[in-house]
């Protein structure tokens, strides 16, 4: 154990929010998915591999720079959730224990269908040199990378803030949450609701993926690594935007500060279990989940 | 006719609520649905609007079939539903529940009409409170105001009264006259209160078993038919 003088706890501090970032960035569309739709989506890690994957594959074949990467990759992922919605998901609404299971499964497939694409050896992204080097202010250092990976994630939440709460399809959206019959008996569609939300969902793990593969190497098996971050923050934090955005600053602040003081595996198991004891005491989450269960 | 059911039979689960119901209700007019409790008034209401497991029969609402519709296909053909208990959205504000209405309409416009603030300007004052916060009686209104912004030629009330302190009752009761006789929207209305619904409408119905048994203009609805159908 190492002690914490005010400089150290304050670059500890810092990588924090940049740790906090990636998990509230992994987490976001699993939220939106789990808080509208009501599924658990066990694929949503291989959506965030997809994401890299379709960068790497926009990249190497056709030339996109990197940032245009980004928002490509929220397009390709979104398209597929969009057909794993239609083509799935949506017959099995109903029984949520289902999902569960169909979701795994989508998984496995999507896994094995990279691999037999791509193979099972890492690609790499690359990015602009820029994003490669270091920033130090002061004695706080950080990459740039961290930094666009930190912007990308707060205009994520901006985005994700204004379209539910500043829309009209907004407005449909919590209609349906919270009434999904008088959603219906006043016009909104909720299977439409559903499905542009599991879209969306799909969309922003694409997104994370995008900037992950370029934090880590890319390979088929990448996305079981955030998947598991990605459920603890929602269920930490309840299951609602502002409960992730919550849930995500604090394990990613707790996670930075514990690796300071320890090392980065012992501020993992610190954390994990930080956690379990959380949800004993106050299973609903950081902030109350949605007030009608389907 | 402004609204017809044909033969109509609806189900929870495989369970039949409502069976061999037909009525036609003409532009203009307040139909009062009346029965004891739990013989399928509001699963009639609900059997319109879609919102049942499964049902049988025919629909038309302003001269389209709609049988077999979906709920947010039938809301657009001018159909407000003030279901029972209200049901306003308690998280949204006043503003978002009417607005909430405004989905339903095929014109395209996004504002609250002018006549849901006239007619109740306690939610034009309070527009951005939470629905959530209100009273009984002004939830009801603001139902009414929701129902109100798909600029509906049917209104669907189910126990508009149900619930509510008698002052409001009137209150409420005036309005829907006013609805009906100066607006020309059709109403269609489930009532505990024989008086209300006496006052309002024109035709009535009676339900017992999930059966039409007793129907007719309300000028001839008698006191034994009342006797042997709605008094407990």
């Amino acid at each position: 154990m190492g002690s914490l003088d005010l400089n150290s706890l304050i670059n500890a501090l810092v990588l924090g929010l940049s740790i906090a970032s990636i998990w509230l960035l992994a987490a976001i569309g699993l939220t939106i998915i789990y808080g509208v739709v009501g599924v658990i989506n066990m694929a949503h890690g291989e959506f965030i591999m997809l994401g890299a994957y379709s960068s790497y594959l926009l990249q190497s074949y056709f030339g996109l720079p990197f940032l245009l990467c980004i928002p490509a990759s929220f397009v390709v992922v979104a398209a597929i959730g969009l057909v794993i919605e239609r083509g799935l998901i949506r017959y099995l609404y109903n029984r949520p224990l289902d999902t569960l299971l169909a979701t795994w499964g989508v998984s496995i497939v999507l896994m094995q269908a990279v691999r037999l694409i791509f193979g099972s050896d890492p690609k790499y992204l690359a990015v602009p040199a820029l994003f490669s080097s270091n920033l130090q202010i002061g004695f706080i250092n950080l990459s740039v990378f961290r930094i666009v990976v930190m912007a990308v994630t707060a205009l994520v939440v901006a985005g994700t803030w204004f379209l539910f709460y500043r829309t009209r399809f907004g407005m449909q959206v919590r209609a349906v949450t919270q009434n999904k019959e008088m959603a219906a008996s006043f016009g909104i569609n909720a299977s439409r609701v559903y499905m542009l939300t599991f879209a969306l969902g799909a969309g922003l793990a694409g997104v994370a993926g995008s900037l992950f593969g370029v934090l880590n190497i890319v390979l088929p098996t990448m996305g079981t690594a955030y998947v598991v971050q990605a459920f603890l923050v929602v269920v930490t934090g309840g299951g609602t935007l502002l409960g992730s955005v919550f849930a995500g600053g604090l394990t990613g602040e707790l996670q930075s500060i514990f690796a300071a003081v320890t090392n980065d595996t012992f501020a993992r198991f610190l954390l994990f279990l930080l956690i379990v004891v959380f949800l004993w005491f106050r299973p609903q989450g950081l902030f109350a989940p949605r007030s009608v269960r389907r | 006719m402004v609204l017809a059911l044909d033969n109509i039979a609806s189900y929870y689960g495989k369970t039949p609520i409502l069976w061999n119901v037909s009525f036609d209700v003409p532009k203009g007019a307040c139909l009062a649905v009346l029965g004891r409790n739990g013989v399928g008034k509001t699963t009639l209401m609900r059997t319109i609007m879609g919102l049942t497991d499964r049902s049988t029969g025919s629909i038309r609402i302003a001269d389209t079939d709609l049988s077999g519709a979906p709920t947010h296909i039938r809301a657009t053909y001018g159909i407000g539903y003030i279901p029972q208990g209200r049901q306003i959205l308690g998280k949204f504000t006043v503003r978002e529940n009417i607005l909430l209405g405004t989905f339903a309409r095929k014109d395209g416009k996004e504002d609250i009409p002018e006549l849901c603030l006239k007619l109740f300007p306690y939610l034009a004052e309070n527009l951005n409170r939470r629905a959530g916060l209100l009273s009984g009686g002004q939830q009801q209104q603001l139902a009414i105001a929701r129902a109100l912004a798909t600029g509906p030629q049917i209104l669907l009330l189910d126990e508009p009264t149900e619930g509510i302190q008698p002052n409001i009752v009137h209150e409420i009761g005036q309005t829907l006259r006013m609805l009906n006789k100066e607006l020309g929207i059709t109403l269609i209305l489930t009532e505990q209160h024989i008086k209300v619904a006496r006052a309002l409408s024109d035709y009535f119905i009676i339900l017992d078993n999930g059966r039409i048994v007793a129907r007719g203009p309300t000028a001839e609805m008698s006191d034994a038919l009342i006797e042997k159908h709605l008094t407990i």
